[in-house]
């Protein structure tokens, strides 16, 4: 039922919980940090020997020491910033528009049943529709300025949080909501006491998914028509057949989300500290 | 305890009882299509201060009788009444124990028992310092600052005591509230039920699938007859005089007569039941 995207993220994730959670006991967690830091810097050394060796096409896989270097011109000389400054408002505002939109529509569908009834074929059809058909219609709604690139990025992260939602209200157990009416609650009372925190836990999950989806829609929507952004600067790199800059500007993305990734965590982990350990 | 004059339990002084279903009847949809009468002409009074307990076969609508009463299910056909006024929405002179854990897993044990009055609107420092009262008096002083899940049974259980009992409410509605429990801490459980209940006036109405607790609790005991459309078949007068002592009360021979009469109707339903429910297998 969660958006396209959201299961197999959701999964991978879940398989490599399973997976570490059936190492984590034989090897301590230092011990794991190297080994993980070998392995990447093995196949970091294959691909860079491989590409000196010419058994791989430097033009279409450049040297890991050329990309770093690309990445660091890029960082140094200050050039990769102000896209990134566009890509990070156009991302924060796509998911802040997104998320708002779809967590208000989720709760007051979860709650109104006659409405959730009127709205559902429509959604599911918006939610069918493929959404990179709407960048280019976006394009020139919104010109190509931030905000179609917003509009875009806004499409993504609405379905996924609007479905968590709905499913994370919906889900509440039947005798909390019983319990907190006989304890007097009213309609705001519930809400606030018993449906956003039950709600919170998939909407949690669903952050993860959608914050990303909130950079992915600012950067597709930037490589196919804007003037800045870290999407640009890839696309700019492209045509001009700079495979090095394509890979930086890759690079550069991957370290932002992880970034983002982590104080996402953070703000999970704080805010679902109820729960039991698992 | 009992500071204030002691209410009239036999009732009859008493103009509005707590409690009365008058020829309830609720039938729910199967998922068939079809139509099931789990209860049927329910015809029940609670008077106020007075401890009632239901016993009866499993399915035979205990819950429904009891939702019924709190205001979270409708009656079918029929009528609860509530202090003389009819149940519409939540009942708010009753407060209802569940026999699931319904704490709010997310709020602390002091949050928890503080909610009804957060609901009410009293002010957090003042419901807090309430709540803290509520929780020395059912022993769960040192564990204020807990998550639910990191407390035992029992003690969970006291909370679900303590957040019922401080909206001071005229009506306790409890459906198997401690089934879940070991025998030992039922039996504590029962006992600190019992005190607070003494002399507080209120209205209880007790559903458990164990007669001995029935008995050793109430003042009337009800049986439920078997389903489909079960209804009073029995209610028992217990006139073991209180204060009872739980732990020695099941060796007294008036319990014991009592048990050995109430037990006798209570099977015969027993037996309807589960011969029902072979009946159905077989077929
Ligand atoms: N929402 C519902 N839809 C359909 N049937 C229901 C529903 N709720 C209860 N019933 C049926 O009504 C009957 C009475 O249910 P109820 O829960 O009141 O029994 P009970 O006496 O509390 O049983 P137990 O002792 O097992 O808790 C049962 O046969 C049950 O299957
Ligand atoms: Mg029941």
């Amino acid at each position: 039922m969660s958006a396209q995207g959201g299961t197999t993220r959701d999964d991978t994730a879940l398989q490599a919980a399973g997976v570490r959670r059936r190492q984590g006991r034989g090897v301590s967690n230092l011990a794991m940090r190297g080994l993980q830091l070998l392995l990447a810097l093995v196949v970091l050394g294959l691909w860079e020997l491989g590409g000196r060796a010419g058994l791989i096409d430097q033009f279409f896989f450049p040297l890991p020491s050329d990309i770093f270097a690309t990445v660091w011109t890029w960082v140094s000389s200050g050039y990769v910033f102000p896209h990134l400054w566009v890509t990070m408002q156009e991302s924060v505002l796509a998911f802040v528009i997104g998320a708002a939109l779809g967590l208000f529509l989720g709760f007051l569908l979860a709650r109104v049943r006659f409405l959730d009834r009127l709205f559902d074929p429509f959604l599911q059809m918006f939610n069918a529709l493929p959404r990179v058909v709407l960048a280019p219609i976006f394009l020139l709604w919104f010109g190509l300025g931030i905000w179609s690139k917003v509009a875009f990025g806004v499409t993504l992260v609405f379905f996924i949080v609007f479905f968590n939602t709905l499913e994370g209200v919906k889900g509440v157990d039947r005798v909390l909501v019983d319990n907190a009416r006989m304890l007097g609650a009213k309609e705001s009372h519930l809400l606030r006491h018993v449906f956003v925190p039950s709600a919170l836990t998939w909407i949690f999950s669903s952050l993860h998914i959608s914050v990303g989806f909130a950079i992915t829609g600012a950067v597709v929507g930037e490589y196919l028509g804007a003037s800045a952004g870290v999407g640009y600067a890839i696309a700019q790199a492209q045509g001009v057949f700079d495979t090095r800059g394509v890979f930086a500007g890759m690079f550069i993305l991957m370290v932002v989300v992880l970034v983002v990734d982590v104080l996402v965590n953070r703000l999970e982990r704080y805010l679902l500290r109820w729960r039991p350990a698992r | 305890m009992s500071t204030t004059t002691p209410p009239d339990r036999r009732g009859d002084a008493a103009p509005e009882p707590a409690l009365v279903w008058r020829g309830c009847t609720k039938t729910f949809e199967t998922p068939g299509g079809g139509s099931y009468d789990a209860v049927r002409d329910i015809d029940l009074v609670v008077p106020a201060g007075r401890f009632v307990s239901i016993v009866g076969p499993t399915g035979s609508g205990k819950s429904t009788i009891l939702n019924m009463a709190a205001g979270l299910l409708e009656a079918s056909s029929g009528e609860v009444e509530s202090f003389g006024a009819p149940v519409r929405g939540v009942n708010r002179r009753a407060s209802y124990m569940f026999q699931q854990d319904a704490l709010l897993p997310w709020k602390t044990v002091l949050d928890n028992v503080a909610l009804g009055l957060t609901f009410a609107g009293v002010d957090t420092r003042e419901a807090h310092d309430r709540a803290r009262v509520w929780l020395e008096r059912v022993g769960l002083k040192a564990f204020t600052d807990r998550y639910p899940h990191q407390l035992s049974g029992g003690m969970r259980k006291r909370t679900a005591i303590a957040q019922a009992w401080i909206v001071d409410p005229d009506i306790l509605l409890m459906d198997e509230p401690f089934s879940a429990l070991d025998v030992q801490t039922r039996q504590i459980m029962e006992n600190e039920l019992l005190n607070l209940w003494s002399g507080s006036g209120k209205a209880a109405v007790f559903i458990t699938h164990d007669l001995d607790e029935a008995i050793a609790l109430s003042d009337e005991v009800v049986i439920l007859g078997a389903g489909p459309g079960s209804t009073v078949v029995a209610t028992y007068e217990i006139d073991i005089p209180r204060p009872r002592d739980l732990l020695e009360i099941r060796d007294d021979p008036a319990f014991i007569d009592l048990h050995r009469e109430i037990w006798g109707r209570l099977k015969q339903e027993v037996e309807r039941t589960y011969a029902a429910q072979n009946e159905r297998e077989s077929a």
